[in-house]
C-alpha cells in the first residue's frame, strides 16, 4: 500500500515536453477512468496545467509497481514510448508525496511563487476526480487537507500580496500613494499601444475620472471615446496636470515632454498633493529629475521592474515561512492518519477483556475443583473473544477515513485503559 | 488593588512592545495580532486603574508628576487603540509603545509628593485632562508625519523594503496626521482656556509670566502654524514631519523642562 506522485513541471521539463503530455480538461474523465482500469491503482487524480502535469495515485501494491503503472499509463495514453519521459519526471513517495501536494496547492512550486490560480486548478482536478469516482477514502482525506494548508499559508503569510507584473505593480504603487483609487483621476498622455494596454488594467482598479490627450486631436477624441474619458488639448498638457493624480505617459516623442521645471511650476498649485507619473515610453518622456520634487513620484519601465524584483524577493522571503507551515502540516497529517497498524491495539483490546474476565474468576478460585476451573476458564476466554470480536471488526472498518479510525482508536484506548504497545 | 491593576496594565504593555518588535523582525502576522490584543488588555486595565484610583481618592488621579506620567501614558495608548481601530497600521506599536513604556517606568521611579489644595475643582480637571489628551494626540501626529516620511522615502527610492510593505498609503498616513493634529489642537486650545479661566477665578497672580504658560503658548503657536501651512500651502511629508517634531519637543519641554525654571506650575 503506498501513495505516490509522478509528474513533471516547469522546473523539470520544457514546454515542448509538457504540452505533449498535457490532459485537456474535456478528456480528463476518460483519462481518469483509463488510469484506474489499465493499472492496479485504487485511487488517482490528474492535475494538468500549462506548467505541470502530475498524477497522484494510491494503490495496494508496492510503490515501485504503482510508479510503473502510472508511467505506463502516461506512455500509452499519449502514444509515446519509453524512455521519452524518463529525464523529466519526478517521483515522490508517501510523506514526500504529501509534502509535494501541499506545496503545489500552496503555490510554493509555481513559476511565480504565490500566484493564486494553482489552488483553483488543483481544486478543479479534485472535483473532476470526484465526479469520475477515481478518488476513495485515502485521497478524499488527503486532498481537502491540501486545500486547508494552502488557505493557511495564504492567510498567515503575505506570499501572494506583492504585485509581480508591470500593470499590477503600477496599480500597487498607486494604492501605496493614494489608497482608494475610485475618487482619483488619471491622465493618459499619448496613445501608444502600450499605453492603451496599461491604461486598461489601471482602469480595472476602479478609477472613475479619465482624461486623455494626444498630439493629434483626432486620436485624442478616439481615445476619449474608447475609455469614456475627456479629451484635453495637447497644448494644455502641463496645466492639466494640476487636476490629475496619476499620469500615464507614453508618447512617441524622442525627448522629454515633461521636465523638472514644468512640474515644479505646478506642485505649488497642486498644494503638494501627491502626483504619480508612470512613464512607460522608451525613450523616456519624463525627466527622471522630476522624481526629486516633493510628493511627485516618477516611475519608468526600469523602476517598475525594480519594484517587481523586490516583490519577487519579498514573496521568496514569505515562501520560507510558508515552507515551515507546510512541513509542520505534513507531519501533523502523518501523525493524524499515519499508516499506523491496528494490530497492537486490537491484540491489547483482546487481552484486556480476557484479563478482566479471568481476574473475576481468580478471586473465586477456591469455589471450583481443578477440572471445573479449567472449564469455566475456557468458557470465559471464549466469551471474552466474543465480546472483543465486534469491537475489533468495528475498529477495522475499511469504509472509514484514517482520521475517523484514529479517533476511534483513541476512544477505545481510553475506555479500556489500554497501554500503547510499541 | 490599584497597584495590581497598574502593574498588570504595564505588564501587558510590555508584552505588546516585545511582540511588536518581534513581529517587525520576524514578519509574522500572528505576533502583531498578539501585540495588539495585549495592548488592548493593557489599556482596559489601565483605564480600570484610573477609574478605581479616582473613586478611591474621590478625584481624578492627576495631581503629582507620578500620576501625570501615568495619565500621559494612558492618553498615548488611547490614541494607539483609536488609530489601530481606524487605520490598522501595523508598525504603529513600534513607535508608540516605547513611549508608553518609558512613561510607565517613570511613574515607578518618581516619588509621590503631597498634593497642594489648590489642585482641584472642575476647571483644573478640564485643564489637565484636555492638555494630556492633546499631548497624546500630538505625539500621534508626530509619529504619523514620520511614517509618511518613511513611506515617501520608499516610494522615491524605488527599491521597496520592509516599510513599503508594512505601511499603508501616503494619503491614509496624511489623514491620520491631519485628524490627530486637528483633534490635538482643539483639546489644547480648550485646555489652555480652562487654565486661564481657572487662574482668573482663583485670583492667581502673575500666571501670564509663568514659564510653563509661556512654553505652552509657544507649543500652541507651533501647531497653529502647522495647521495654517497645511491648509493654505498643503504642507505635508518632510516639512510637516520637521514641524511636528519641533512641536513635540516643545511639548516635552513644556511638560518636563519647565519644572526646573520655577513658577506657578512647580508644586514640590
Amino acid at each position: 500500500m503506498d501513495l505516490v506522485v509522478v509528474g513533471l513541471s516547469h522546473k523539470t521539463a520544457p514546454i515542448e515536453i509538457r504540452e505533449r503530455i498535457a490532459f485537456p480538461e474535456e478528456h480528463l474523465p476518460t483519462a481518469l477512468q483509463r488510469l484506474l482500469t489499465e493499472s492496479e491503482l485504487s485511487e488517482g487524480m490528474i492535475v494538468s496545467t500549462c506548467n505541470r502535469v502530475e498524477i497522484l495515485a494510491h494503490g495496494k501494491n508496492s510503490h515501485r509497481k504503482i510508479v510503473e503503472s502510472v508511467k505506463n499509463f502516461l506512455y500509452s495514453y499519449h502514444s509515446l514510448s519509453p524512455p521519452f519521459l524518463e529525464d523529466y519526471l519526478y517521483i515522490h513517495r508517501r510523506n514526500e508525496a504529501i509534502n509535494h501536494l501541499f506545496r503545489v496547492a500552496s503555490s510554493l512550486d509555481s513559476m511565480v511563487v504565490g500566484e493564486p490560480q494553482i489552488l483553483s486548478q488543483v481544486k478543479k482536478a479534485y472535483s473532476m476526480a470526484c465526479l469520475t469516482g477515481s478518488v476513495g477514502r485515502q485521497l478524499n482525506d488527503l486532498i481537502p487537507r491540501a486545500f486547508f494548508v494552502a488557505k493557511k499559508v495564504r492567510t498567515s503569510t503575505r506570499i501572494g500580496a506583492a504585485a509581480v507584473s508591470i500593470s499590477s505593480v503600477a496599480i500597487e504603487l498607486a494604492r501605496k500613494i493614494f489608497g482608494d483609487l475610485t475618487d482619483k483621476s488619471i491622465f493618459l498622455i499619448g496613445a501608444g499601444k502600450m499605453s492603451t494596454l496599461a491604461a486598461k488594467s489601471l482602469l480595472e482598479s476602479g478609477i472613475q475620472q479619465i482624461y486623455v490627450t494626444n498630439r493629434t486631436a483626432e486620436r485624442s477624441r478616439q481615445m476619449a471615446a474608447e475609455f469614456s474619458g475627456q479629451a484635453v488639448p495637447f497644448e494644455d498638457l502641463k496645466s492639466h496636470l494640476i487636476h490629475t493624480d496619476i499620469a500615464l505617459v507614453s508618447t512617441g516623442a524622442d525627448s522629454f515632454i515633461l521636465t523638472r521645471a514644468d512640474v515644479e511650476g505646478i506642485t505649488k498649485k497642486r498644494k503638494y498633493r501627491p502626483l504619480f507619473i508612470i512613464d512607460i515610453s522608451v525613450p523616456r518622456n519624463v525627466d527622471p529629475e522630476v522624481n526629486q520634487l516633493e510628493n511627485v513620484f516618477v516611475y519608468d519601465v526600469d523602476d517598475l521592474q525594480s519594484v517587481i524584483n523586490a516583490n519577487v524577493q519579498q514573496r521568496q522571503q514569505e515562501a520560507v515561512l510558508a515552507e515551515e507551515i507546510v512541513v509542520a502540516e505534513v507531519s501533523n497529517y502523518v501523525k493524524l492518519t499515519g499508516t499506523r497498524s491496528l494490530g497492537p491495539v486490537a491484540s491489547a483490546l483482546r487481552t484486556r477483556i480476557e484479563t478482566m474476565c479471568l481476574e473475576e474468576l481468580n478471586t473465586r478460585r477456591h469455589q471450583f475443583t481443578e477440572e471445573e476451573f479449567e472449564q469455566v476458564e475456557k468458557l470465559l476466554k471464549k466469551a471474552a473473544h466474543k465480546i472483543a470480536h465486534p469491537l475489533i471488526t468495528n475498529l477495522r472498518d475499511p469504509g472509514e477515513s484514517p482520521r475517523q479510525q484514529l479517533y476511534k482508536v483513541e476512544l477505545f484506548k481510553k475506555i479500556f485503559q489500554l497501554e500503547e504497545e510499541s | 488593588m490599584s497597584t495590581l491593576l497598574f502593574n498588570a496594565a504595564f505588564g501587558f504593555y510590555l508584552v505588546g512592545l516585545v511582540h511588536s518588535v518581534a513581529a517587525f523582525v520576524s514578519k509574522k502576522d500572528l505576533l502583531y495580532k498578539i501585540a495588539f490584543a495585549s495592548v488592548g488588555v493593557g489599556f482596559f486595565l489601565h483605564s480600570s486603574f484610573i477609574i478605581y484610583r479616582g473613586v478611591e481618592l474621590a478625584h481624578l488621579p492627576l495631581t503629582d508628576l507620578k500620576e501625570a506620567l501615568a495619565f500621559f501614558a494612558w492618553t498615548v495608548s488611547l490614541c494607539f487603540v483609536i488609530s489601530h481601530l481606524r487605520y490598522r497600521i501595523k508598525p504603529l506599536g513600534l513607535f508608540l509603545l516605547p513611549l508608553v513604556t518609558v512613561l510607565m517606568l517613570g511613574t515607578i521611579f518618581i516619588k509621590s509628593s503631597p498634593v497642594p489644595e489648590i489642585l482641584s475643582g472642575s476647571w483644573f480637571y478640564l485643564h489637565t485632562v484636555c492638555l494630556f489628551l492633546a499631548y497624546g494626540m500630538f505625539f500621534m501626529t508626530f509619529v504619523g508625519s514620520w511614517l509618511y516620511l518613511f513611506q515617501e522615502r520608499e516610494l522615491k527610492g524605488k527599491k521597496p523594503k520592509t516599510f513599503y510593505y508594512w505601511l499603508p498609503s501616503l494619503v491614509l498616513l496624511d489623514d491620520l496626521f491631519y485628524k490627530f493634529l486637528i483633534a490635538g489642537f482643539s483639546f489644547m486650545t480648550l485646555g489652555l482656556l480652562a487654565g486661564v479661566i481657572w487662574a482668573e477665578q482663583d485670583w492667581v497672580q502673575g500666571w501670564q509670566d509663568d514659564p510653563k504658560v509661556i512654553a505652552a503658548l509657544v507649543t500652541w503657536a507651533i501647531y497653529l502654524l502647522l495647521i495654517y501651512l497645511r491648509l493654505t500651502a498643503g504642507w505635508r511629508g518632510k516639512r510637516a514631519a520637521i514641524i511636528s517634531m519641533a512641536g513635540f519637543l516643545s511639548i516635552l519641554f513644556t511638560f518636563l523642562g519647565t519644572r526646573y525654571l520655577g513658577g506657578l506650575h512647580t508644586f514640590q
